[in-house]
């Protein structure tokens, strides 16, 4: 069996998990820098169409509800049947990928973008024409600073989610680290099944985690310190 | 990490995350839409299909008897998932949402969190590693739509106005009261929107497991995907998507039903 | 700046040469109709407010007293008549250009909790492109009129200050830019009366420095009384139904309606008005050594609630802690007689 104190867990006559990640090691940090890149883009892309959504359509609660119903329906669509659907049609390749993500993370950024709009106390707005802002400056001055931290929560899910399709969309081609899980599945039980499987799952995981805290130090130093608890 | 944010942001961004803005309405033809549109796009992929020359592989791929089992295999997994949710996880929400046990709940949060970090994919790859079948992929699955709907739960009860709860208390209603007549009539648009999402993700998942043997359109879409059949993938693919919608749809319905009059249009 | 009870008289004179005179606005004709309603939300008004003056828009809740007050900084748009601001019709301005050129007080406050006090007040003033320097002085120099000492507030937050304060910010704001004309919709009604009573005599001697023009809506009457230099009591529709000083509506309602609201007592509040100040005082006797003592500048009001509460018919006055005088409550009824004299010799008139 493998060194006492190795992580054990392939079947036959496997690598330990230590020996396989030294074994790929380029491999596994060009992939996760892949993925976690991937993920960056799409986030960014969601998270300046719902900013830019949002705007248009806070003001008006059927304009909204429309909004949202139409991005939700891509919602309730599962990952990898937008992923099947598009690969007939734009070919496998990031074409493929990268719009079925940003729909993803767009719906959580979007409803607490326009539900943090709304949430502004119409007192402050009326006092903020009454003093002669235009609506420009009013949107920037005022109404986003004060929707921010539930924009940003908005944010956070979104990226969680991001990070996850991206590891589904191994399945239109070779990228992120997804491929290692479906890889793994294609030969359940192998040589080193449990070792792919295990490298997806804990990279993956971490990529997740350092999103979360990357958000956690956003909110910290965006947050205006009036609106801190 | 926590999850605790101030009140009214914890309330609107809650809100936003697992209800939608749309309000709620009594049952009409409206609601007829969904399935209506569901069955056209099945009736036009199966005309498509019916009008292309398929080769011998996807003929075999594409063969109404087997794509009916795995369809009807397909929504037993994802009824197992559903029973699983509703069983254990909202209980396990109430539990841990009680005034005793109060301090468990950001614990609880926490964990979900971060089990929600990790991919389906790489764990249902791990566990297939020595345990395949239908309940392999259910209870994988079944872990991650609870973690999902246990967050729900206890962010649903969590918002639940302490003042109403005060009152109900004050008027000498028994605590089993106030959880059956209170707080889940008002936690239940929360708690449904989460069991919605959840089981969406859950059938939308299921292809992920078919390797591991549970059956399911999930075989016809990879097969599609490692013959490079572009038909099986569009066909699979679509009749996955339908299902999940019509899921979410009877969801609704289901989450209306029970919703109180009182907050119908909240 | 609170420590002294320097409220001054009721102001009387209009626009004197200061440069921080108000000025007129006269309201010709004004209407708001709103789509789909049988009656006008204000229907038809025409009043003059002069320069430098407060005038107080009173009357019972949806009269139309707020919707009138906002046409003029055109928050609502009106749907007939003109409005003119020192002779500019106001529809001819742009109108978010206008809005910087009123300050706007509103009873929720309104100020921005993610901005510190300093900038919540110096919004306006950068608004205009005013230089840092001279925004940064304005500043300090308005917390200090409003009572705040500039560098224990200035970079403080609004959820760090209390409602009284809140509000005192939410008129430094207002006054941030030195506008002409300001507008205030119950500024003092989301603040404990304590503070309310504070903030409207520190107001007031605010405004007896700057004497800008202003138009306070209220439904307290006795708000009105004290703050106006003229009231208007609104009818449904924003109607008037008299438009005069405090002292003619006390002591000459124009009809039931503004008696009703005067309500009972209207001879007592007219006393508010009046100062101890008026009054030939008597010597003081030996007798009264013993007898409560009143301030020179109270009101008769106030006098006529001492000798109540002390159940002595005689007071006496001091001034700077030594006694000048002494007042009886003949003097005082004598006042009474004198002043309804002048009532119905003005109504004769």
């Amino acid at each position: 069996m493998g060194n006492g104190g190795d992580v054990q867990l392939a079947f036959g006559d496997g690598l330990s998990f230590r020996q396989w990640v030294d074994a790929y090691q380029d491999d596994l940090i060009f992939y996760t820098r892949q993925h976690a890149l991937l993920s960056f883009y799409c986030i960014l892309a969601a998270a300046v169409l719902a900013v830019l959504l949002a705007v248009l359509v806070y003001r008006s609660s059927r304009l909204s509800g429309l909004a949202i119903n139409a991005v939700s329906v891509g919602f309730t669509l599962p990952s990898i049947a937008l992923f099947g659907i598009l690969i007939p049609v734009l070919g496998r390749n990031i074409g493929s990928v990268f719009p079925v993500v940003v729909l993803y993370s767009l719906l959580p950024a979007l409803r607490n973008a326009i539900v943090g709009l709304q949430s502004v106390d119409p007192a402050m707005l009326d006092a903020a024409r009454g003093m002669g802002m235009s609506r420009f400056r009013m949107l920037w001055q005022i109404e986003l600073p004060l929707a921010w931290p539930v924009i940003l929560a908005g944010l956070r899910v979104s990226a969680q989610l991001a990070v996850g399709i991206v590891a589904i969309g191994a399945i239109v081609y070779d990228v992120g680290l997804g491929q290692y899980a479906f890889s793994a599945l294609a030969n359940l039980g192998s040589a080193n099944t449990a070792n792919e499987a295990l490298a997806c799952v804990l990279f993956v995981a971490a990529i997740g985690i350092a999103f979360d805290l990357a958000f956690m130090l956003v909110r910290r130093f965006t947050t205006p310190r009036g609106l801190r608890v | 990490m926590t999850v605790q944010l101030e009140r009214p942001l914890a309330q609107a961004a809650t809100t936003a995350l697992e209800t939608g803005v749309r309000a709620e309405r009594s049952f009409g033809w409206r609601d007829l839409i969904t399935p209506a549109v569901c069955a056209i796009l099945v009736a036009a992929e199966i005309w498509y299909i019916s009008t292309r020359d398929l080769d011998a592989i996807e003929s075999s791929q594409l063969e109404a008897a087997k794509l009916w089992d795995q369809t009807v295999q397909h929504i037993w997994i994802s009824v197992a998932i559903a029973g699983m949710v509703l069983g254990v996880a909202i209980p396990l929400g109430v539990l841990v949402t009680r005034r005793r046990t109060r301090w468990i709940a950001p614990v609880v949060l926490l964990v979900g969190n971060v089990g929600q970090a990790a991919p389906t994919v790489g764990l249902l790859a791990i566990v297939g590693g020595f345990w395949l079948g239908f309940w392999a992929v259910a209870l994988i699955l079944g872990a991650y739509a609870m973690l999902a709907v246990l967050r729900n739960t206890i962010v649903g009860l969590q918002q639940v106005d302490p003042d109403v709860l005060d009152a109900a208390r004050g008027m000498g209603m028994s605590p089993m009261a106030i959880l059956f007549r209170v707080e889940f009539p008002l936690a239940v648009p929360v708690i449904g929107a989460g069991a919605r999402t959840a089981l969406v993700l859950a059938v939308a998942t299921v292809p992920l497991g078919q390797n591991l043997g549970a059956g399911g359109l999930g075989a016809t879409l990879f097969a599609g995907i490692g013959q490079n059949r572009d038909v099986t993938i569009l066909a699979a693919s679509l009749f996955i998507a339908v299902l999940a919608v019509l899921m979410d749809w009877a969801g609704a319905m289901v989450q209306r039903a029970l919703t109180p009059k009182g907050i119908r249009t909240a | 700046m609170s420590d002294s009870t320097d409220v001054a008289t009721t102001p009387k004179a209009a626009g004197s040469g200061s440069d921080a005179a108000g000025v007129p606005i006269v309201l010709d004709h004004v209407s708001k109709r709103y789509p789909g309603t049988k009656s006008a939300a204000v229907d038809d008004i025409s009043m003059e407010i002069p320069a430098g003056e407060i005038v107080i828009l009173v009357g019972p809740s949806g009269c139309g007293k707020t919707t009138t007050m906002r046409m003029i900084n055109r928050l609502i748009e009106p749907t007939s008549g003109t409005i003119t601001i020192d002779g500019e019709d106001v529809l001819s301005l742009d109108d978010v250009k206008l809005r910087r050129e009123i300050g706007y007080v509103i009873q929720q406050i309104g100020l921005f909790p993610h901005l510190s006090i300093a900038q919540n007040v110096s919004l306006v003033p950068r608004m205009l492109k005013w230089k840092k320097q001279r925004t940064n002085d304005r500043v300090d120099e308005m917390l200090s009129l409003v009572g705040l000492e500039p560098a224990e507030y200035r970079h403080r937050y609004p959820r760090q200050l209390s409602g009284g304060q809140q509000q005192r910010v939410g008129v430094a704001r207002a006054l941030a830019a030195d506008p002409p004309v300001m507008l205030m919709d119950e500024p003092f009604g989301a603040v404990d009366p304590i503070n309310r009573a504070r903030l409207q005599e520190e107001f007031l001697a605010v405004q007896d420095k700057l004497r800008k023009t202003i138009v306070f809506v209220t439904h307290d009457f006795d708000e009105a009384i004290k703050m106006g230099d003229r009231i208007a009591v609104l009818d449904q529709g924003s109607k008037i139904a008299q438009y005069a000083t405090p002292e003619e509506i006390l002591s000459s309602p124009a009809n039931a309606f503004v008696e009703g609201f005067v309500g009972h007592g209207a001879t007592l509040k007219r006393l508010q008005l009046e100062r101890l100040e008026t009054v030939d005082l008597r010597p003081v006797t030996d007798a009264d050594s013993s007898a409560p003592r009143v301030p020179i500048k109270a009101t008769l009001h106030d006098v006529l609630d001492e000798m109540i509460a002390k159940a002595r018919e005689s007071l006496v006055v001091v001034k700077d802690g030594k006694p000048i005088g002494s007042v009886a409550l003949d003097d005082v009824l004598a006042r009474v007689r004198e002043l309804r004299a002048e009532a119905e010799a003005k109504e004769g008139a």
